[in-house]
């Protein structure tokens, strides 16, 4: 009885519901990705300029980036992650038998979508920890291995952690071209989904915009992951030739105080 | 309600042991013969099987006529006499949708599926598959009362009712006739709903000690929640630019974003593509879609 309750409560909400799925894709998620994948670009310029743009955002305070990052990116994400796997586990996917081009599109839509969830779940905890809360980042986040990031060693914390392994490098390329991918076509959908292109030329014409967005936002993504990858190879280089930007390494007692460590996300 | 048993296909057996019905394999060479193979089902909710058929290859045949060829003989390739496999059919030009199958995996219609064409493009063989949306009959033979149900959901037509004669009613733009042309085209075969992958199949088995009735309206509420489906999105697009149509176009609105309605697209954009009668069906989704915004909007600040 509960369980039909709620579906038939889902069921009349369910225009409300698509439609909200389908405005947090494009704002905030989708600007937050853009804005993201710029930001990290930074250390395609050096360590440096890496640092000085994660100082910038820590410059917020510790309780305005809690509030943004779970109203903004957290919350939005988790609500348009879990209808998403909902419409998916939902849908019968059948490119195999109609091999048409839209209904690849269609289908890897799908497929990014449950790829960018596993990544994002995975990248946010390996980098951030889930929580900025200290008995759950020195009790559970590090022991597990995550909550790699420090800001104040933006550069070093970061590209450790990416360059660790090869799987890990891999993982990440996978993660932001799914996440481009996703966010491209996404756009090209939502003009239906808005009914903002409805003539078949009109449809047509939208697709080389949707398809430039996704090349450039795949160029500064995966170019920023290249650049991190390589100013991690240069810093652990031996003799300290290249070392770490900041000249002091963060003392043991500031890691223990996770509370005020913030993070570029 | 449609009445698919009715229409089954009446395969008299009078031709069963005829000289015509007793060629052996042997006679029927690879060049003026093929082969069928067909996936039956014997009744609803029953296991599903294979079955291959040898028919003689005539000038101009079709898949009816195919049909008619194998109910002719109703024998194997292994030689057993089988029942007839059941199909439907109607118009026999592309209008009624009675008879849309898989054939060789398209969803298509059987008496325009021209079998020199299927020959040329898979040599020697036809596979004949019911649709997979909707429940099996027997054989070919499938329930398509849904399709029909999502019609009356959206109110598919214009309401006339009125004894006074009302005069002539509001003319309609050039343009929105062309459109409307395309939309009025659809005969209702169910081709964008088998090949949606956002249209789900709905079985439902009759419980024990369920009555008819209680039966029905639980398939009802099941069709009532499910997706509507592209067909009946383009309907909606067809009787609200219709200017007495327009008058409750609120009405199918309402329904469009309802439970079932047009949310549940994917855009996968299937539909437009296997529908025989070349409907924009994309193009009415979007404006389906902005329409169904302007509407939920209105009601939402009571404009
Ligand atoms: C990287 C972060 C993400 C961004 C930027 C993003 C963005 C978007 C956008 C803009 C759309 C188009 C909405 C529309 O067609 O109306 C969309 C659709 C969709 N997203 Fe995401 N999304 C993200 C993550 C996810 C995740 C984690 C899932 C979980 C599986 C997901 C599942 C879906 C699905 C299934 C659709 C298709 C909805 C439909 O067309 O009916 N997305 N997304
Ligand atoms: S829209 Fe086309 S494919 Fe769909 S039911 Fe109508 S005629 Fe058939
Ligand atoms: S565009 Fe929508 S209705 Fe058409 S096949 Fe795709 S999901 Fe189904
Ligand atoms: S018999 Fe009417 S469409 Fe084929």
């Amino acid at each position: 009885m509960e369980a039909s309750r709620l579906t038939s409560l889902f069921g009349r909400h369910d225009f409300a519901i698509r439609r909200l799925h389908s405005l947090l894709g494009l704002m905030p998620i989708g600007g937050y990705l853009v804005f993201h994948l710029a930001t990290n670009a930074a250390i395609i310029d050096g360590p440096e300029a890496y640092q000085h743009r994660a100082d910038q955002l820590h410059k917020l305070g510790l309780t305005t980036i809690v509030v943004l990052e779970w109203s903004l990116i957290f919350l939005p994400i988790l609500f348009h992650g879990i209808v998403g796997l909902m419409i998916v586990s939902r849908g019968k996917r059948n490119v195999l038998n109609y091999p048409y081009a839209d209904n690849w599109r269609y289908t890897l839509q799908r497929l990014s979508g449950v790829v960018a969830f596993a990544f994002i779940v995975w990248h946010v905890f390996d980098l951030h920890g889930w929580l900025r809360w200290s008995w759950w980042v020195e009790n559970v986040a590090r022991p597990l291995g995550g909550a790699r990031f420090m800001a104040e060693e933006a550069p070093a914390t970061a590209s450790a952690a990416i360059g660790r392994a090869w799987w890990v490098i891999a993982f990440y390329a996978v993660g932001v071209t799914a996440s481009v991918y996703h966010l491209a076509n996404g756009l090209w959908t939502m003009g239906m989904t808005w009914g903002l292109w409805t003539s078949q030329a009109a449809r047509r014409r939208m697709n080389l915009p949707c398809a430039a967005v996704g090349i450039v936002l795949l160029v500064v993504g995966l170019g920023a992951l290249g650049a991190m990858v390589r100013a991690g190879r240069l810093s652990n280089l031996p003799d300290g030739a290249a070392g770490p930007v900041r000249s002091a390494p963060a003392p043991a007692a500031d890691h223990a105080s996770p509370r005020v460590l913030g993070s570029a996300r | 309600m449609d009445r698919p048993s009715e229409r089954i296909e009446d395969t008299r057996s009078g031709s069963r042991g005829s000289p015509s019905g007793s060629m052996t394999s042997a006679e029927a060479n690879a060049a003026d013969s093929f082969l069928v193979r067909v996936l039956r089902q014997d009744g609803p909710g029953l296991t599903s099987y294979w079955e291959t058929h040898r028919v003689a290859r005539e000038p101009d045949m079709n898949c009816i006529s195919v049909l008619q060829k194998i109910a002719e003989r109703a024998e194997t390739i292994e030689g057993r006499r089988v029942a007839p496999v059941a199909w439907e059919c109607n118009c026999l030009e592309e209008v009624c949708g009675a008879c849309t199958m898989l054939i060789n995996g398209r969803v298509r219609q059987a008496c325009t599926a021209l079998v020199d064409r299927l020959l040329a493009d898979r040599p020697g063989e036809i596979e004949l598959r019911p649709m997979t949306k909707f429940p099996v009959i027997r054989d070919l033979v499938v329930d398509r009362s849904r399709v029909f149900a999502a019609l009356r959901k959206v109110k598919a037509w214009v309401p006339v009712d009125s004894y006074l004669d009302m005069g002539a009613g509001p003319r309609q733009s050039q343009e929105d006739q062309e459109l409307a042309y395309q939309y009025s085209k659809c005969m209702s075969c169910g081709c964008c709903l088998e090949a949606c992958p956002q249209f789900l199949k709905i079985e439902l088995v009759r419980g024990k000690g369920e009555s008819e009735t209680d039966f029905r309206r639980r398939l009802d509420e099941a069709n009532r929640q499910a997706f509507l489906g592209a067909h009946a999105i383009a309907q909606v697009e067809l009787f609200n630019l219709n200017p007495i149509g327009s008058m409750t176009a609120r009405q199918r609105l309402d329904v469009l974003t309802g439970e079932g309605g047009v949310q549940i697209c994917g855009k996968a954009q299937n539909c437009v593509k296997v529908c025989p009668k070349g409907i924009p069906l994309t193009t009415a989704i979007a404006r389906a879609n902005r329409a169904a915004v302007r509407h939920v909007v209105r009601k939402w600040f009571d404009l």
